[in-house]
């Protein structure tokens, strides 16, 4: 019997040690190449931007909307507390903005001076996201757009349009100051 | 150099600039003291040290210019006046200037060697100091400073919140327990057992939530201190400049109040110090021919005054005269001959804050005060306070501000336009009222009403706030509007509906939308979502130019065409509402039917009606039932209910006039021309 026991030990022991190391090496390699990305769905395509800049993802709650501000501020609502500024970022990124289902959700980002949401038709998850396969954005996108795109990334899984996420923020039709 | 001592540098001096300014101050006016000129000397001493020892030679130079010349002082080599504190203080400005270009790494603005120069010839060192721009905000604003005491209180408050959500979840799983009991038949006595002892925890929560509320206000609250500092250096050299003695004094800074009220203090204390020195304090040689003494006196005090924060700013001058003050005002066309007699001389003070009479250009020939007093006047109309003037001529002049404590929570009118729902502060209310297309007529194409013998222009929310081009809600031949006040001005703001007052917590509408034009910021209602806070003085700026049009017509057009109104139909029996559906139907009503009074009570809750018909007897609640809750509602304590009923008893009709409806119909006796003579006795 407890032969037995001994054997199956060092038999799990080894098991453990061979995972250690294959899990090593696995996390050596992720930590060169990946970028951890969250990604989300804006009119069918797929986009995506570091996870550091969002906090948290929500339903959309009711929109209330504000008189007199540009149309891709949709409306506010309250996050604990706090009034937070929804945007539908597709008119600047030359998408149609189709109808929201209900899978819409919102990602809340905070930024330097202000926290704000993005409506995203649908969050799919974070990725890391293979930072060598990113391209430059194609030719074709007009020029509005390509200024807020660092490039597509072409993945088995489809492709992922990469924003820049700090354009998009500092972008003046984002901000309302009627002083 | 590493930031780590360039930030330990620039602390130190940010201490040693401040002690320096705070104890010149106090030299200026107690010249023996010697051992003053000792700490002073050592505050110029250690910065010249720590300036050399990092590299900062200028900074350095010029601190060791101010120690000599202190040591001379102290010697007695020097005299300590006035001329000389001058000197170091403006040598203190150098230095503070110097360790800001630092702190962000701009070139210095002080040129060394033309500072020097006019240090030693005791000149103005003006010239050797670039101009800057003032910085943009204040950090003391921004950061919250409080008491350990404070926040761990609100820590203990925040665990009794928790332990109190641990005992509504017990009550939840009680409730659950309670449910299948109840099906086996319990008895009442267990249900009214629970509801008391929930009830006191509904209780228990309420206090806390209002414990914790206090405590997050007080957070909110600075000393007057924080600005009041800055002040007695402007006195100061304002002061001098006009060759004038000023002793200013401030009793009272350690009052708190909201740091919000903090930001419109400022400009409104700027205006009236600098018209206390300019008008108020006359020359040392005017002030002693007339008795006084030579050096005059303005005294800022703060006190408490029940719910609200007094503070005063009294000078011992020349005061104000009513009568210059009256011939300025005739002058400037701010008032008429007949008005001026009328005024009484307490009252011709506050001329000096009407509009027109306070620009500087005619303040020069009164003997009395104005430069931006209207400006003062809107300031404190913005924080909703009051202000008072009082003044005998050759004596003093007092400006007193009342003010609120808090600006975070205020009293607001709840109303809904096109489906949202909006805040309006009350104190900008007058009233709600119901217009008729027959109150409204036309003046030069634009329309009004008349409200308490005053024509009113009429004005619609919607289009003033540019929301899409809606109909306004017309029901039973009116439209809501809320009459809207500021100074002299009123306006009648057509809205869709009025859901009553509420006391409301004002929040801002965060970084990404600083200003919005037509609102002053936002709050969470009762339903978890933010209503806009309209912005009552920017509304009154921009009203003229959306005058409605076509209000009257469309007023008449809904109750020819549309609806003579909206009526709920609650009855159980789908013979009896479809027979009363297709009378009022034919005859212009708009009718909605309800199988029950519970389905009523959710019908209630998303339109609204003019008119409520229901039957007596139905499952769940019956119609008395249902007519009582309405009467509890806020929208239907006002709107006929009118009981149909199969109950011919006395008793049943009393029941019914009880519960708070206003006719009973039996069904016996139930034709056409009844229920339609009724509906139309009582919404026309």
């Amino acid at each position: 019997m407890a032969e037995q026991r001994t054997y199956d030990i060092r038999s799990i022991l080894e098991e453990m040690r061979q995972e250690y190391w294959q899990g090593l090496a696995e996390t050596t390699e992720t930590r060169e190449e990946l970028l951890e990305c969250i990604t989300f769905t804006l009119g069918g395509e797929t986009y995506a931007f570091e996870t550091t800049y969002a906090s948290e993802v929500i339903r959309v709650p009711k929109l209330i909307k504000v008189p007199g501000v540009p149309e891709l501020i949709v409306g506010i609502f309250n996050l604990r507390g706090e009034i937070i500024a929804a945007m539908d970022i597709r008119p600047l990124l030359g998408l149609p903005p189709t109808p929201l289902t209900p899978a819409a959700r919102i990602i809340v980002i905070k930024a330097e001076s202000f926290t704000t949401g993005i409506i995203t038709e649908e969050v799919q998850g974070v990725v890391g996201l293979p930072v060598e396969l990113l391209e430059p954005v194609v030719k074709s996108v007009d020029g509005g757009a390509k200024e807020f795109i660092r490039g597509q990334i072409n993945r088995e899984e489809g492709m992922a349009m990469l924003l820049d996420i700090t354009r998009i923020l500092d972008s003046p039709a984002l901000t309302v100051n009627h002083a | 150099m590493a930031t780590k001592y360039l930030n330990i540098f620039l602390k130190e001096a940010e201490e040693h600039i401040g002690s320096l300014q705070n104890r010149l101050l106090v030299l200026e006016k107690e010249p023996g003291n010697t051992v003053l000129i000792h700490e002073l000397l050592r505050n110029a001493h250690t910065l010249k040290g720590s300036a050399r020892m990092l590299g900062f030679e200028d900074i350095s130079v010029i601190a060791h210019r101010m120690e000599d010349f202190l040591k001379e002082m102290e010697d007695g080599l020097r005299q300590v006046d006035s001329a000389g504190v001058d000197l170091l203080l403006q040598g203190t400005d150098a230095i503070s200037r110097m360790t800001d270009a630092l702190a962000k790494g701009a070139p210095s603005p002080v040129d060394l060697e033309k500072f020097i120069q006019a240090f030693e010839s005791g000149g103005s060192t003006a010239e050797a100091i670039t101009a800057q721009e003032p910085a943009e905000t204040e950090t003391q604003i921004d950061t919250v400073r409080t008491s350990v005491r404070t926040l761990d209180s609100l820590v203990n408050l925040l665990g009794e919140l928790i332990i109190n959500k641990k005992r509504f979840e017990d009550k939840t799983a009680d409730l659950k327990e309670l449910c299948r009991a109840a099906e086996a038949g319990a008895p009442v006595a267990r249900l009214k057992e629970f509801h008391r002892a929930l009830e006191e925890d509904v209780l228990y929560l309420g206090f806390i939530i209002q414990q914790l509320h206090a405590e997050a206000m007080t957070l909110r609250m600075l000393p007057l201190k924080t600005i009041t500092e800055g002040y007695v250096r402007m006195v100061r050299d304002l002061s001098k400049s006009q060759g004038k003695e000023v002793n200013f004094e401030i009793v009272g800074d350690h009052i708190e109040v909201d740091r919000v009220l903090l930001e419109s203090l400022k400009p409104m204390f700027l205006h009236m110090l600098t018209n206390a020195v300019d008008h108020g304090i006359e020359l040392p040689e005017e002030r002693v021919a007339r008795g006084k003494p030579a050096a005059g006196t303005i005294r800022l005090t703060a006190r408490h005054e029940g719910n609200s924060v007094v503070v005063e700013i009294r000078d011992d001058g020349a005061g104000m005269d009513p009568e210059r003050i009256k011939q300025t005002a005739l002058r400037r066309g701010v008032i008429d001959r007949e008005e001026a007699e009328m005024l009484r001389d307490d009252e011709a003070l506050y001329l000096t804050l009407r509009q027109g009479f306070s620009t500087s250009e005619i303040v020069t020939d009164i003997s009395g005060r104005g430069v931006g007093m209207d400006v003062v006047k809107m300031n404190i109309e913005k924080v909703k306070g009051n202000l008072t003037l009082k003044s005998e001529v050759g004596v003093y002049t007092e400006v007193q501000l009342q003010l609120p404590l808090t600006l975070a929570v205020i009293d607001a009118l709840i109303v809904t336009c096109a489906d949202q729902q909006y805040a309006i502060p009350l104190s900008y209310v007058q009233e709600t009222i119901k217009i008729r297309a027959e109150d409204i007529s036309t003046v030069a194409g634009k329309e009004v009403v008349t409200v308490r013998n005053s024509t009113v222009p009429l004005i619609s929310l919607a289009g003033l706030l540019g929301l899409r081009e809606q109909k306004a809600q017309i029901s039973g031949g009116k439209v809501s509007a809320v009459i809207l006040k500021q100074r002299d001005q009123t306006v009648a703001c057509i809205i869709d509906r009025n859901n009553g007052t509420s006391e409301i917590v004002v929040k801002g509408l965060g970084g990404q939308l600083k200003r919005v034009r037509h609102t002053f910021g936002a709050t969470i209602l009762g339903d978890g979502n933010p209503a806009l806070i309209l912005d009552v003085p920017d509304i009154f700026t921009t009203a003229e130019g959306v005058s409605t049009l076509g209000m009257r017509k469309s007023i008449h057009e809904s109750q020819l065409h549309v609806s003579r109104g909206r009526v709920l139909v609650v009855d159980d029996s789908i013979t009896t509402r479809t027979m009363e559906k297709s009378i009022l139907k034919a005859h212009g009503y708009d009718v909605t039917v309800a199988i029950s009074a519970e389905d009523a009570l959710e019908k209630v809750a998303v339109s609204s009606f003019d008119l409520v018909i229901s039957d007596v007897e139905m499952p769940g609640l019956n119609g008395f039932q249902l007519t009582a809750r309405l009467r509890t509602m806020e929208e239907y304590r006002e709107v006929p209910i009118i009981i149909v009923s199969s109950l011919s008893k006395d008793e049943h009709k009393r029941q019914a006039i009880e519960a708070g409806a206003q006719a009973y119909i039996v069904k016996g006796a139930f034709e056409q021309g009844t229920l339609l003579d009724t509906v139309e006795s009582l919404i026309g």
